[in-house]
């Protein structure tokens, strides 16, 4: 159990620069997911802090050492591979056991601890098998059970999930996030996905280009994105986008996208005054666009007008792609709108709801 | 039902044939080039077939069928041969395959595992330069080696002296290496003593051989996940840790194949051995091939030369179906 610090940390391969200065500080027993697109510096990151990889500047501190030059078996940290990386000559025992045993651990601990460890991942009838006998699931659940017997300070998970199927995944997000209830110890996962981060993560860290975007709480970085990035890639399907301008009609604030207007209601309409004419980047989630037959009636809506281009229906929601002259965008509305592909409709965008971000810097405005 | 079933029957006839047919070809080859001079080889080891029945073969008239008598000349040193024991050269012949095997791919391993090291420059030269040996032809090979090893002018007996001049000795060394008799350590293999003339050959041919264990390794290396390595070092492995406990055991379903056939290309060795040592001193280093080429060649005691190649053909059957099994119980890891 301890806390990890990312101090000024640089990553340089050569003249790339994976990682440009980061500052990310997990507290003991936090859950914090890095997620972000593939290539951005999620996994050099974590790579660093489990001391394959050498820092080229900063510092990384575990508990209260910093371990910049501690060798990665000395920092007291067990990571998961994506590719699980268990030993295929040694049964699932010996896969949980090595690293005990290069420890000297007494024969009986180690016996206890695998125990222990098969029983909380329900795999205790694997354990004289070996690897290629194995699901994916299952060599999934004893890479799990190799970092558990560890009884490390930090656990490490680089995309752990990737490889296994749809269904898989969900189920085993849901044991992983039990396990960390379970141990409570500081957890580092890595991922490109953002569902797994909402879904596990006590705080997330959305990376891209090597750079931080925002470390918050899944709720947070969902509801107030600190950019066009964050608010783009948290989130599924993906909040719409629309280049417009803020204009003055009266006394209401106005956004222009050139083919549809939207009024800004007078209660969130404050920080943007002094901004008549300025380039903005308006967003709205799919979940704030509504099918006007169905839409909740103590919303500020405003109307836009648009043409059905795709329906997708999945049951307990239909998802509709519309089009407004340059404009396409994404609404998720009532599943029993009656919305068909060509038709016209006036869509009800929920202006409680809306996002504005600076059209040059993409940082949001609020 | 009924008029389809002659049809179907045919059909299923011709389904049963049709792989036969194919195969024959094949066979006919294999029977004219294989099986014909073996059944061949076969008559005539029970025979007294020598230079005067080349002219008719089997039809020659006084061509005698004496049974047993050359399988039982040879098993109990009866022929008429200097310095000859069957028993002390099929011993010699597995040890000195077994023995450069055992030198061959430990040294592949270890040579591969350090030219693997990241970041090392000009690795593909050194891979390159290692191949050498292996395309050079063996009658070359064990020309220069013979020289090396000369007792007057080889470089071996001067790069001795001049190591040896550390030590305070100033005159030549001689070292007789193809013509000593004499066991350096003596009761090495008890049966068959092991003169200069085996460490010589063993000298020149781990030249010959480390190479291609060396390839083989480097490839398997190359196989073995990068994530394994890390893994085990979060693991708490040191190098040695993980060379012992990933690098070896990794290694192992590309190396016992390796192994086994170098066992077999060691096993029947005959281009070097006859051209370094001629099998000699007294026979010393004789191996199975050699010495069946010795009684055709220069004896000519077809028939005995026949039953000895049926008992070689016998010893590789089983040495065959031991490697066999071997190559078998080590099937791969496969991580799918």
């Amino acid at each position: 159990m301890a806390s990890v610090t990312y101090n000024n940390v640089v990553k340089k391969f050569g003249d790339l620069t994976i990682i440009k200065n980061l500052n990310i500080s997990v507290q003991d027993k936090e859950f914090l997911v890095l997620v972000g697109p593939s290539g951005c510096g999620k996994t050099t990151a974590l790579r660093l802090l489990a001391g394959l990889e050498e820092i080229t500047g900063g510092e990384i501190v575990i508990g209260d050492r910093v371990v910049n030059d501690v060798a990665p078996k000395d920092r007291d940290i067990a990571m998961v591979f994506q590719s699980y990386a268990l030993y295929p000559h040694l049964s699932v025992y010996d896969n949980m056991a090595f690293g005990l045993k290069l420890r000297k651990t007494p024969k009986e601990e180690i016996k206890r601890r695998v125990n222990e460890a098969a029983e909380i991942l329900g795999i205790t009838d694997l354990l004289q098998r070996k690897p290629r006998q194995l699901s994916g699931g299952q060599r999934q659940r004893v890479a799990v059970g190799r970092a558990i017997v560890r009884e490390p300070k930090v656990f490490l998970f680089d995309e752990p999930l990737s490889n296994l199927d749809a269904k898989l995944r969900v189920q085993m997000r849901a044991e992983i996030s039990k396990l960390h209830q379970r141990l409570q110890t500081t957890f580092i996962y890595v991922t490109h996905d953002q569902t797994e981060a909402m879904t596990m993560a006590s705080r997330i860290a959305v990376i891209n280009k090597g750079n931080l975007q925002q470390l918050d709480t899944p709720q947070n970085l969902y509801d107030l994105p600190n950019n066009l990035f964050v608010a783009g890639f948290i989130g599924s399907p993906a909040m719409n986008f629309f280049p417009a301008k803020l204009t003055k009609s009266g006394d209401k604030i106005v956004v222009d996208t050139g083919d549809f207007q939207v009024r800004i209601p007078d209660s969130h309409s404050a920080p943007y005054k002094s901004m008549d004419g300025r380039s903005v980047i308006f967003g709205i989630r799919p979940e704030n666009i509504h099918d006007p037959e169905f839409a909740p009636q103590n919303i500020n809506g405003e109307k836009v007008a648009s043409k059905v281009d795709v329906t997708e229906l999945m049951g307990n929601e239909t998802l509709i792609y519309l089009v407004s002259g340059r404009n396409t965008f994404v609404g998720r509305v009532d599943p029993r709108s009656k919305l068909r592909v060509n038709d016209t409709t006036q869509v009800i965008f929920d202006m409680d709801k809306f996002h504005i971000f600076d059209g040059n810097t993409e940082e949001a405005i609020r | 039902m009924e008029i389809s079933k002659p049809s179907s029957r045919k059909a299923q006839w011709r389904k049963i044939s049709l792989p036969y047919l194919y195969l024959l070809p094949a066979f006919l080859i294999m029977g004219i080039i294989t099986f014909y001079p073996l059944i061949y080889q076969i008559i005539i080891s029970f025979t007294n077939f020598d230079t005067k029945h080349l002219l008719l073969g089997l039809k020659s008239p006084e061509l005698e069928f004496i049974g047993l008598k050359n399988y039982i000349d040879i098993f109990t040193a009866a022929l008429p041969v200097e310095n000859f024991n069957f028993f002390r050269v099929l011993e010699f012949n597995f040890w000195w395959a077994l023995s450069n095997v055992m030198l061959h791919v430990p040294a592949g391993v270890l040579i591969a595992t350090l030219l693997n090291t990241e970041g090392l420059w000009m690795k593909r030269i050194y891979r390159a330069v290692y191949i050498l040996p292996v395309v050079v032809p063996p009658l070359v090979v064990a020309t220069v080696w013979t020289n090396i090893f000369d007792e007057r002018y080889g470089a071996m007996n001067q790069l001795l002296a001049n190591i040896s001049t550390y030590f305070g000795n100033t005159g030549p060394i001689f070292i007789r290496w193809f013509e000593d008799v004499k066991p350096p350590i003596p009761g090495f293999l008890p049966g068959a003593p092991l003169t200069l003339a085996y460490y010589a050959m063993m000298i020149a041919n781990f030249w010959l051989g480390w190479p291609f264990m060396s390839v083989v390794a480097t490839g398997a290396l190359q196989s073995i996940p990068r994530d394994l390595y890390e893994a085990a070092s979060i693991d708490g492995a040191t190098g040695g840790q993980q060379f012992w406990n990933i690098t070896v055991p990794l290694l192992r379903p590309a190396m016992i194949p390796a192994a086994v056939y170098g066992f077999t290309l060691s096993f029947n060795l005959f281009n070097f051995v006859f051209f370094m040592t001629g099998g000699g001193p007294a026979r010393s280093t004789e191996l199975l091939v050699t010495f069946a080429y010795n009684l055709v060649r220069n004896l000519r005691w077809y028939g005995v030369a026949a039953a000895f190649a049926v008992i070689i053909f016998g010893v590789a059957m089983i040495v065959f179906l031991i490697t066999n099994r071997i190559t078998r119980a080590t099937q791969n890891y496969s991580e799918a």
